[in-house]
């Protein structure tokens, strides 16, 4: 309707033009899915890719895989016209000869900068992610994501190991639950990468007096990688077990530090139907008896009344406007910090305040924003496919990322997100790692306990 | 995937590359593995620019030109080392950053090696005193734009292409920006170069108020669209960030009285830094929201800069408007402008309908304007399958104007896309050339309008080749424009 709205000043000009061109005209109109689509099923989002691949790159500035990589062949245009080209056969994605080509449509970090500036309001990745449907369907996926697929499948998180198991080694205290829970702190993969952030967090609650449960023995990834490589199969078994280990605890609220995490169990299993897939799956099965009480609960639990989930941040914000967390000096080390604020936090969660409203509560605290902030923030390169895809170009955007962090002065770099924090780490040269930190806001607030 | 599957528009000037596997090794071997392709992927991204009728040629599975070899140098030793090969082997070298070009000025034509810019995209400083900005000409417009806001600053050179274009696209293209009546066109914002010659030689132009130290040899290269030469470097002008803005608009009952109005407010050396008219049937198109400009023709100004100054401005600028029967139409407008100008959906919508669109602009002094913009829109009426014809008016000079045109249909029978894009081509130029004006405002010639040079330049376009052939002995720099007629020869 929008599109139609937009053209219409285009209606006299064609009714009013000679009759040959007004044929030719309606024709073009008629036949425009005949000669452009493919034929047979498809899952690809063809109106867009075409959008896309014809737009003069609007985004391409903001960009961070191609500001990265330097290379026309990552703009985001070309990622439409290939993702188009293997949709209609042009090129054809089965020849192992265009793997390139396949591949190609993996090499975005997700980060959504280019739908800030999209004339038609969408993001690369959500295009990219339809023809990965294609792809899969065709048997295609490449095996960098195969790998990440097993992973999941075998362990249920994206280590070749169960990650949450190695809470003991890390000396991560597990609180399992009693059904009657507060708080569910919802630790992520990543996250288990970062025990520090882990025990600040457990330390913090503990102080506060929350009752909360980590459940780390029956913990499973949310499968946001899988959402990424779009195997819905694997993220409705991990989905399943994530909601009925939440619905167990009796929390009301989900809390995690991974925005990733956040945003998972919230907008994409909706937005994806996982549950809805498994509900309709499971009734084939059961065909002609009642969907079970326990498979309707699921659906509702996320989608209707389920808990609340959210940031990390945003708790720790409550609490210090409910005025139960006080915040004091932080060492002489931490005075002065910038912030990375992360894509999945500042555009896709849309909240850049609650970090700056924590920090605002720190007396001796002075935060440096660099250029890119808030929801202009640049990515770090480890979010998405392309850390798989090609690893040079995640370092990179990761160096990009660095150098933007460096130019505002500060030495400490706080976070709010395993991923950046991982991703980070590798745009430091060796030389400067004992001059920069990277730090998450909790592990800084227990510095102002 | 085999190039054989996509219809090549310019093939019939392309030359194979003799011993490419040697040449290719040897490119390896001197700047680095990674920094050349002859990868499928990787040639296929660089076989068009931004020109219009390349996205009916993309959406139709057609490529416009086809390189051979993609290179992306990270320092000017690297294009040496890429023009001693290119130079001996007499491989054409086409000069490409962000591909944003409309006529045809990066496509190679003949094959050859892509330099891609895109590596030399460092902001070197600002010279807070000489109010200026040193850059690396890969650098995006929009990135420079963002950098010089965050510390206070505006380049003010904002083409539509900002967020999509490079400096080194603007200077190789002589472009304009959007907000250059105020800040002035590229020629006028830089400062000093540093460049390579085709033959490798490095030159530089410092960065200088003023000069008169014989004839000015840095002009020449602006505006030389990659054929003599590649601009590494920059320093560009910049202005302290406005401290106020004024935003207007009136409707005038004809565009006369709209040309009237600016050229009255450019005789009193009032320089506001976007004025745009907009003829009535793009009125229709962009502000049919707005009741008073109902059948009229919208004109939009945004002054800025020093507040006491911008009041005067104002002041002056309505009263002229006032005094040739505009009628004044708010902010809103403008702001319309603002919000829309960057949302550029039109070259998405229109090719999956097979329809065939462009704009170009030319410019035209004072006394010839109302007589070059009828003459236009009534020989691009006539051309068979042609829907619209319509113009606005996008820079002011006490001098003259540039209108910028847009035509769009579909081919007549037995014609092609690309024989009805080039009927409306000639068409638009021919007209503004019987009227008195000049074939490019802004976006320069590339292979569209290469045809054209002899009428444009007389006997300066022997000139230009005279120079060409010094600089560039064996013409390997973009060939195919400016100097040659591509359409005639690669036609399809």
């Amino acid at each position: 309707m929008e599109e139609l709205k937009k053209y219409k000043w285009m209606i006299p000009l064609i009714s009013g033009a000679e009759r040959n061109t007004r044929r030719k005209l309606l024709k073009n109109l008629r036949k425009k899915k005949d000669r452009f689509y493919p034929e047979g099923g498809f899952n690809a989002d063809i109106k867009n890719l075409i959008n896309c691949m014809l737009c003069p790159n609007m985004c391409r500035f903001d960009c961070n895989t191609l500001q990265a990589a330097k290379t026309e062949v990552i703009s985001p245009a070309y990622k439409a016209r290939i993702g188009y080209y293997l949709t209609v056969g042009k090129i054809d994605p089965s020849d192992p000869e265009n793997k390139e080509f396949v591949d190609l449509m993996y090499k975005c970090s997700n980060c959504e900068n280019c739908k800030i500036w999209c004339p038609f309001d969408f993001s690369v990745v959500s295009l990219l992610e339809t023809v990965r449907d294609d792809l899969n369907e065709k048997g295609l996926m490449p095996d960098y994501c195969e790998k990440q697929i097993d992973k999941l499948k075998e362990t249920g998180t994206i280590e070749d190991y169960n990650i949450f198991k190695t809470y003991e080694e890390k000396g991560i205290e597990n609180i399992e639950t009693d059904g009657n829970d507060d708080v569910f702190y919802y630790i992520g993969c990543e996250m288990m990468k970062f025990p520090k952030v882990v025990q600040a967090n457990i330390e913090l609650l503990k102080k506060l007096g929350i009752k909360f449960s980590t459940n780390l023995d029956k913990r499973v990834c949310c499968g946001s990688p899988a959402l990424n490589i779009r195997d819905l199969d694997t993220i409705t078994s991990l989905a399943s077990k994530s909601v009925d280990l939440i619905r167990k605890s009796g929390a009301k609220l989900v809390i995690s530090g991974c925005p990733g995490c956040v945003r998972t169990l919230t907008e994409r299993y909706q937005k994806n139907h996982i549950l809805e897939e498994k509900v309709e799956h499971e009734d084939e099965e059961i065909r002609g008896k009642d969907v079970t009480e326990e498979e309707e609960q699921f659906s509702r639990i996320l989608y209707d009344e389920g808990p609340e989930v959210i940031h990390i941040v945003e708790y720790i914000e409550r609490l210090l406007e409910e005025e139960k967390l006080m915040l004091h000096e932080v060492p002489k080390k931490y005075e002065t910090v910038t912030i990375h604020d992360p894509c999945l936090l500042a555009r896709n969660l849309s909240n850049t305040s609650s970090i700056r409203k924590i920090l605002g509560h720190i007396p001796n605290l002075t935060i440096k924003e660099p250029i890119y902030n808030k929801e202009f923030t640049h990515c770090c390169g480890w979010s998405g496919t392309v850390h798989w895809a090609d690893r040079d170009i995640a370092i990179k955007e990761s160096e990009n990322r660095i150098s933007e962090l460096k130019e505002t002065g500060a030495n400490i770099i706080v976070t709010a997100c395993p991923e950046c924090e991982l991703g980070l780490a590798y745009g430091i040269d060796e030389n400067e790692k004992d001059t920069i930190e990277i730090i998450d806001l909790s592990e800084l607030l227990i510095k102002a306990i | 995937m085999d190039f054989n599957d996509f219809d090549i528009i310019y093939q019939e000037k392309r030359a194979l590359i003799k011993n490419k596997d040697k040449i290719v090794a040897e490119l390896k071997q001197n700047i680095g593995e990674k920094n050349v392709s002859t990868k499928q992927i990787d040639i296929l991204a660089y076989t068009k620019d931004t020109s219009l009728i390349a996205m009916n040629w993309t959406m139709e599975g057609k490529i416009a030109g086809l390189p051979e070899i993609i290179t992306w140098p990270a320092n000017t030793s690297h294009i040496i080392e890429i023009l001693k090969v290119a130079n001996r082997e007499k491989i054409p070298v086409v000069p490409y950053a962000e591909g944003s070009g409309v006529v045809g000025g990066a496509i190679p034509v003949k094959g050859g090696i892509i330099i891609d810019m895109k590596r030399f995209n460092k902001i070197i400083g600002i010279n807070n005193k000489n109010l200026s900005v040193t850059v690396q000409t890969g650098t995006n417009g929009m990135n420079l734009e963002r950098y010089l806001n965050s510390k206070g600053y505006t380049g003010g050179h904002i083409p539509q292409s900002l967020y999509t274009s490079s400096v080194g696209g603007w200077i190789a293209h002589r472009a304009a920006g959007q907000f250059s009546s105020k800040y002035g066109k590229i020629e006028d914002i830089i400062l000093g170069m540093k460049l390579i010659l085709p033959t490798g030689d490095k030159i530089k132009f410092d960065p200088m108020a003023r000069a008169a130290t014989g004839p000015q040899l840095d002009k020449y290269f602006i505006g030389s669209e990659g054929t003599l030469g590649i601009v590494t470097e920059a320093t560009l002008k910049i202005w302290p960030y406005p401290e106020k803005r004024a935003l207007i608009s009136y409707a005038f009952p004809t565009i006369e009285d709209s040309l009237n109005a600016t050229r009255e407010i450019m005789r009193e050396h009032i320089f506001p830094a976007v004025i745009r008219i907009y003829d009535a049937d793009e009125t229709l198109r962009h502000f049919d929201h707005i009741e008073k400009a109902k059948n009229k023709v919208m004109t939009i100004f945004v002054c800025e800069g020093n507040e006491r100054l911008v009041d005067l401005e104002e002041t002056i600028t309505r009263e002229k408007c006032e005094g040739n029967s505009g009628i004044d139409c708010g902010k809103e407008p403008v702001d319309h402008w603002f919000e829309t100008r960057f949302k550029v959906t039109e070259t998405s919508m229109f090719p999956p309908y097979r329809i065939v669109a462009d704009t170009i602009e030319v410019a035209v002094m004072w006394d010839d304007a109302s007589k070059l913009y009828h003459s236009v829109v009534e020989a691009t009426e006539k051309v068979e399958g042609n829907l619209l014809v319509s113009a606005h008016v996008s820079h002011f000079y006490p001098n003259g104007v540039g209108f910028y045109f847009t035509f769009g249909g579909v081919p007549g029978k037995g014609k092609s896309q690309f024989d009805f894009y080039k009927e409306c081509w000639n068409t638009i130029i021919k007209a503004t050339l019987e009227s008195g004006g000049s074939i490019s405002h802004h976006h320069g010639i590339g292979i569209n309008r290469s045809h054209w040079m002899d009428k444009e330049w007389d006997g300066g376009l022997e000139v230009m080749k005279k120079f060409k052939d010094a600089l560039d002995p064996n013409n390997i720099f973009n060939p195919g424009k400016i100097y040659e007629k591509t359409w005639n020869g690669g036609d399809k």
